[in-house]
């Protein structure tokens, strides 16, 4: 907070009508975003993963340092934005600077593979 | 003499002793005012460096630049901790020129809801300021919600200001902000803010004192750290207001 400061009133009418319009947008338009989010991990994409053991656990805990560790520096890419084979060096370029441990890549990679294997 | 160097410098010193072992990116900032629901990552550390020059005209010209230097650190999943380790400034106006010590600060925040995930990203922010005369106290409600590329934010700031001699001198503030960033690459984002506060002088709401500010903000991140500089000018004419303000935070992964 700056110092303390005379007294003064000044017209805000133009502030208050940008910053009505902006704050509608931001809880009133929480439309559909469904390109954009992760999708909710399904037990039907464990099965899919055949010859490979993923469990759900592992799945879910992906979605969710997926969706947690990614926006702390951006924002989150459609998980088909890249080709399947590519996820894999994205991820772990940017590991260290999402603090991910090892296990915590795979479960982001398990996750990214588990859903592209249903589309 | 060690005793004493500590004394004086004991945090800085065992800060950036530990830094190097740990190593990792809390984080880049898409605006230069308003917070982001999202904290930073458990085990990582950055130093944040914010320059902000204020110019005023009215009623006389003066010039301010206010730095900080932070330190971030990611506590756990949710909860993030920074200490403001120096707040000061270098003044220009008629009567007085020169730099002067602020304050330092602890803020924590609190992560509840992810803005992807959930319907709204939500986080709370409590800080304790104290300085030369001086403290502060601010509690902050942050919400956000990402749209693809697009990022919206808002704060809600309550601060109390205790100052002077004594800390006899009494002042509120309650302020909103909200902001837009377009993801134009993973990189560079640009937008727009918006704040608009209510001061109290002595808390005394006949005498309330609003403010909008506005402008545009641009961001670049790549490997460990990230610029942001914001540009606001007042869409309103209050006298000892800055008229133009602009502020760069400059973040880097120790």
């Amino acid at each position: 907070m700056k110092r303390l400061r005379k007294f003064s009133r000044a017209p805000i009418t133009l502030g208050l009508s940008i910053f009505a319009v902006l704050a509608a947008a931001l809880f009133i338009s929480c439309e559909s975003t469904g390109y954009y989010t992760p999708p909710v991990v399904t037990s039907k994409m464990a099965r899919t993963r055949s010859g490979q053991s993923v469990d759900l656990a592992t799945l879910q805990n992906g979605r969710t340092l997926f969706a947690h560790r990614c926006i702390e520096c951006h924002t989150l890419p459609p998980v088909w934005h890249y080709r399947v084979e590519d996820w894999p060096p994205i991820v772990n370029s940017m590991a260290h600077r999402a603090s991910l441990k090892p296990a915590e890549r795979e479960a982001i990679i398990a996750y990214i593979r588990a859903v592209r294997s249903l589309h | 003499m060690l005793a004493s160097l500590m004394k004086k410098c004991g945090w800085p010193i065992l800060l950036l002793s530990i830094l190097p072992a740990v190593s990792c990116f809390a984080g880049a900032r898409h605006f230069g005012f308003i917070y982001e629901a999202p904290t930073s990552a458990p085990g990582s550390f950055e130093f944040e460096n914010w320059v902000t020059w204020a110019r005023t005209t009215n009623p006389e010209h003066s010039d301010q630049v206010a730095f900080r230097h932070e330190i971030e650190i990611g506590v756990t999943d949710h909860l993030q901790a920074s200490i403001y380790l120096a707040d000061w400034f270098y003044q220009n106006d008629p009567a007085h020129s020169g730099s002067t010590y602020s304050d330092s600060a602890l803020e924590l925040i609190y992560n509840l809801t992810n803005p992807v995930t959930d319907p709204i990203g939500l986080s709370i922010y409590q800080e304790y300021k104290g300085g030369d005369r001086l403290f502060e106290w601010e509690s902050k409600l942050i919400a956000q919600r990402n749209f693809g590329p697009l990022i919206l934010a808002y704060n809600a700031t309550l601060e109390a200001l205790w100052e002077g001699k004594g800390l006899t001198e009494r002042a509120g503030e309650f302020q909103q902000a909200v902001g837009v960033s377009y993801e134009i690459a993973p990189q560079l984002s640009a937008g727009v803010e918006l704040l608009h506060e209510f001061v109290f002088p002595e808390w005394r709401d006949e005498e309330t004192i609003r403010n909008v500010f506005v402008g545009p903000n641009v961001s670049y991140r790549h490997r460990n750290w990230f610029v942001t500089v914001s540009a606001l000018v007042q869409a309103t004419d209050t006298p000892d207001e800055a008229d133009f303000q602009l502020r760069m935070i400059f973040g880097i992964g120790l």
